[in-house]
């Protein structure tokens, strides 16, 4: 036992020296997390550019107002046309509403005013806005229909008339359209979640399971300089050195997975459920992640090739698996193949305990299939390396 | 002269020991091949809406709302409609996603239209189709606007005139006050979309993210001769410093080149990615290669070891790709991080192929391909002074 934590301390520490390592086990996964929080935060709210061309008015500045009293829309404003045409070209803002000049004059002076909308027609989000823009529009034009009418019937002035139709607007609560959302929905579960709470257990895994694939290079490398054949050459059986291999890719998955976990949950508060099941999920995955490395280090003969491949594996599973977008939005086949990645069933599992507040009892299925995992890559890992360290 | 000699054998060495595969082809490839799969489609279904409405009412408002305002919508093809029996049939229509949305209008709807009364055309749409909801809530809006015009027209003129209706008056007035024409209207104007489909995005992100690392394979041989000790040898022979360099620049630039040009070869007849105009697309393959030799010349001045510079240009090369956006769309946040963003290479790389998407000719990469050219020409220049330290024995 002695040799095998030697061992498994030994590799960590390695593993733990190099500064590439820390960078992308200490500093990256938190940047990540961070970064689509403040991603996923913004996305919430629809934003939409606003352009009044010309010098304004009440009626045009009236307009802007409103559009700013909606719910979830932030109005961000352009100084110029064509400012306003590349922002949502590059899809910045969700779609831009053009004031025209002369708005205030037109309407004052008994014309008409077209509002402009722009939106690209592959942009959903665009539709949306636009359909949420043309109402707010409507509604803006029925104090000056009024205040229009009230000077044709009654030889008052229009500016007085409009003072006094726009009372009467706002008052006026007559018919309205009552909007409500019904049934279950497939993303029902995200949506009372913190900024960051959904993005930070897929990144631990996806950093879990790549940086300890990572590691698996420090396996080629005992293979390489020869530490297999020396340690061998001691009173130190092959599936003790294995054993003390596997604790030494436990140690820089485990790092990983605690710093990750502890990390997020002091700077952004990250939820993380139940802390015995958060704890019992994360001891399997770094067994499974450990399992990949063992099988990775025992596979290839170079640590460039290791490199790549770990890079493809840890970042492509971690895709397939739901680390990069919800599982939920996959095409159906895509959402068979997810799961056979060990990713999906831990993310699986910590679903259920911070969106529907599960303990470990309620956990022990996504547990199961993750120690499976794990003693499948371990087995494959052991038989190929007992071969590949004696030779 | 020798310079392409010494290109041309570290050109065979890499391709022999198969490293350049694996990062140059294998990784980015397989990756946005993934991504594509399960994100491919995304945000690209059509938008065909279906909705239900229940008339519990059935008076002369109500059924000017189902006939004259829903009913030409679905003749015209903006959407189907279909009216059914009771306001719990539409509900449960739209809660078990088998309709968009429900229009429920309910009992009592045209009296209260008619005498002042306070009521609400009710829809409900499913959690998932918010667009076809806020639809189904502009065309009901735009209904109910009309009604309260009447009303705020005939509330405005009373109480101007400070009196309230004599009996019939206000009956009389409502066809005048409804010929007052609405004087707004929205213009629907549209954008082109410089924004990658998801299935070119992700082969470019992946391309311009890898290209960072599959350079180092020919740079870096300047720090491995040294490792190896061939750079002694390298220098007796009859060959200028320059030309050393020269070759090893020339390897990272035909790896570069040969790497991108599968990619988007690759990208465009399997993963079905629409790069847009073929010399744009060139221009912009070869200041991304640039740029990315750029910071490896940088990376490779200042390491010590090829293994140092490796780990640091992945380090370089994951970080700029995050704030470049190569993972997701970082300009959405808007403020600094958007400023921070457009500081990299690999955001103008992608805005780059933006406006060849949006249908943009050659000449239209030209602002985008010049920032990242420069990029690798400022860095690259500025590494010279440093690189001659590595060609020493």
């Amino acid at each position: 036992m002695r040799k095998v934590w030697a061992i498994g301390r030994a590799n960590t520490v390695r593993f733990l020296r190099q500064r590439t390592n820390i960078f992308f086990t200490f500093v990256f996964p938190i940047f990540l997390v961070l970064l689509m929080g403040m991603i996923f935060g913004s996305q919430s709210e629809a934003r939409i550019g606003v352009h009044v061309a010309g010098s304004g008015g009440l009626l045009a500045s009236g307009l802007v107002e409103a559009l700013d009293e909606l719910d979830q829309v932030v109005v961000v404003s352009y100084d110029s046309e064509a400012a306003m045409t590349e922002a949502v070209e590059r899809g910045a803002v969700t779609a831009g509403v053009l004031v025209p000049e002369g708005y205030d004059s037109a309407l004052m002076g008994g014309g008409s005013a077209g509002v402009g909308i722009l939106t690209r027609s592959t942009d959903q989000n665009g539709m949306l806005a636009r359909e949420t823009v043309r109402d707010v529009v409507a509604r803006q034009g029925i104090p000056i229909r009024a205040a229009r009418f009230a000077v044709e019937e009654g030889g008052v002035s229009f500016s007085q008339a409009l003072a006094v139709a726009r009372v009467v607007a706002g008052q006026e609560t007559g018919i309205t359209v009552s909007y409500s959302r019904a049934g279950e929905s497939a993303f029902e579960d995200f949506e009372n979640l913190g900024t960051f709470d959904v993005g930070a257990p897929a990144m631990l895994v996806l950093f879990m399971f790549l940086n300890t694939l990572a590691a698996a290079a420090d396996l080629i490398l005992t293979r390489k300089l020869g530490v297999a054949r020396r340690m061998l050459s001691t009173p130190t059986s092959t599936g003790l050195i294995v054993r003390g291999e596997v604790a030494g890719r436990f140690g820089v998955a485990l790092v990983q997975g605690v710093y990750i976990m502890v990390g997020t949950l002091l700077l952004f508060r990250v939820n993380w459920g139940d802390p015995l099941g958060a704890v019992a999920i994360l001891v399997l995955f770094a067994l499974v992640g450990s399992g990949a490395a063992m099988l990775s280090g025992a596979l290839f003969r170079n640590e460039q090739q290791a490199g790549g491949i770990g890079v493809l594996l840890g970042l492509g599973l971690a895709a397939i698996g739901g680390c990069m977008a919800p599982i939920e939005v996959f095409p159906p086949a895509m959402k068979t193949a997810a799961l056979f990645t060990p990713h999906a069933w831990a993310i699986d599992a910590f679903s259920e305990l911070i969106r529907r507040d599960g303990g470990l009892v309620d956990i022990l299925p996504q547990l199961g299939v993750l120690a499976a995992f794990a003693a499948f890559f371990m087995m494959l890992a052991t038989w190929r390396l007992r071969r590949v360290l004696t030779r | 002269m020798s310079a392409i000699r010494i290109a041309l054998k570290d050109i065979r060495q890499r391709l022999r020991d198969r490293s350049f595969y694996l990062w140059g082809i294998a990784a980015p490839f397989g990756l946005a091949a993934i991504f594509t799969l399960l994100l491919g489609d995304l945000g690209s279904g059509g938008t065909s809406f279906t909705y239900a409405v229940a008339d519990e009412d059935r008076g002369a408002t109500a059924r000017l709302f189902v006939e004259e305002v829903l009913q030409p919508l679905e003749d015209d093809g903006v959407f189907s409609v279909e009216e059914v029996a009771s306001a719990a049939e539409a509900r449960s229509l739209a809660e078990k996603a088998r309709v968009n949305a429900a229009f429920i209008i309910p009992a009592g709807f045209s009296a209260a239209a008619a005498e002042d009364g306070t009521t609400a055309i009710e829809v409900v749409a499913n959690v998932d189709s918010p667009i076809a909801g806020q639809v189904a809530r502009s065309v009901a809006g735009h209904f109910v606007g009309e009604i309260n015009a009447v009303r705020t027209s005939l509330g405005t003129y009373f109480l101007l005139l400070a009196r309230a209706p004599e009996p019939g008056e206000a009956e009389r007035l409502v066809d005048a006050a409804m010929a007052v024409p609405n004087p707004l209207s929205l213009v629907e104007l549209e954008a082109a979309s410089k924004e990658l489909p998801m299935r070119t995005y992700y082969p470019a992100a992946m391309a311009i993210l890898f290209i960072f690392l599959t350079v180092q394979f020919g740079v870096l041989g300047l720090l491995e001769e040294r490792q190896n000790g061939t750079m002694g040898r390298l220098l007796a022979a009859p060959i200028s410093r320059l030309s050393i360099v020269t070759g090893k620049a020339l390897t990272s630039f035909v790896l570069g080149l040969v790497s991108m040009t599968v990619l988007v070869a690759g990208s465009t007849l399997l993963l079905g990615a629409e790069w847009g105009n073929s010399w744009g697309v060139a221009i912009l393959v070869l200041a991304a290669v640039i740029a990315a030799m750029g910071v490896m010349f940088v990376v490779a001045g200042l390491a010590t070891s090829a293994e140092q510079a490796g780990n640091l240009q992945a380090i370089i090369g994951f970080v700029l790709a995050m704030l470049g956006g190569c993972f997701f769309p970082v300009a959405q946040v808007g403020g600094f991080m958007e400023k921070l963003s457009l500081a990299t290479p690999h955001a103008w790389f992608l805005r780059g192929l933006g406006d060849l998407a949006a249908g943009g000719g050659a000449a239209s990469v030209f602002p985008a391909a010049l920032y990242v050219a420069l990029f690798g020409v400022v860095t690259g220049g500025l590494a010279q002074f440093r690189i001659r330290r590595t060609l020493v024995p």
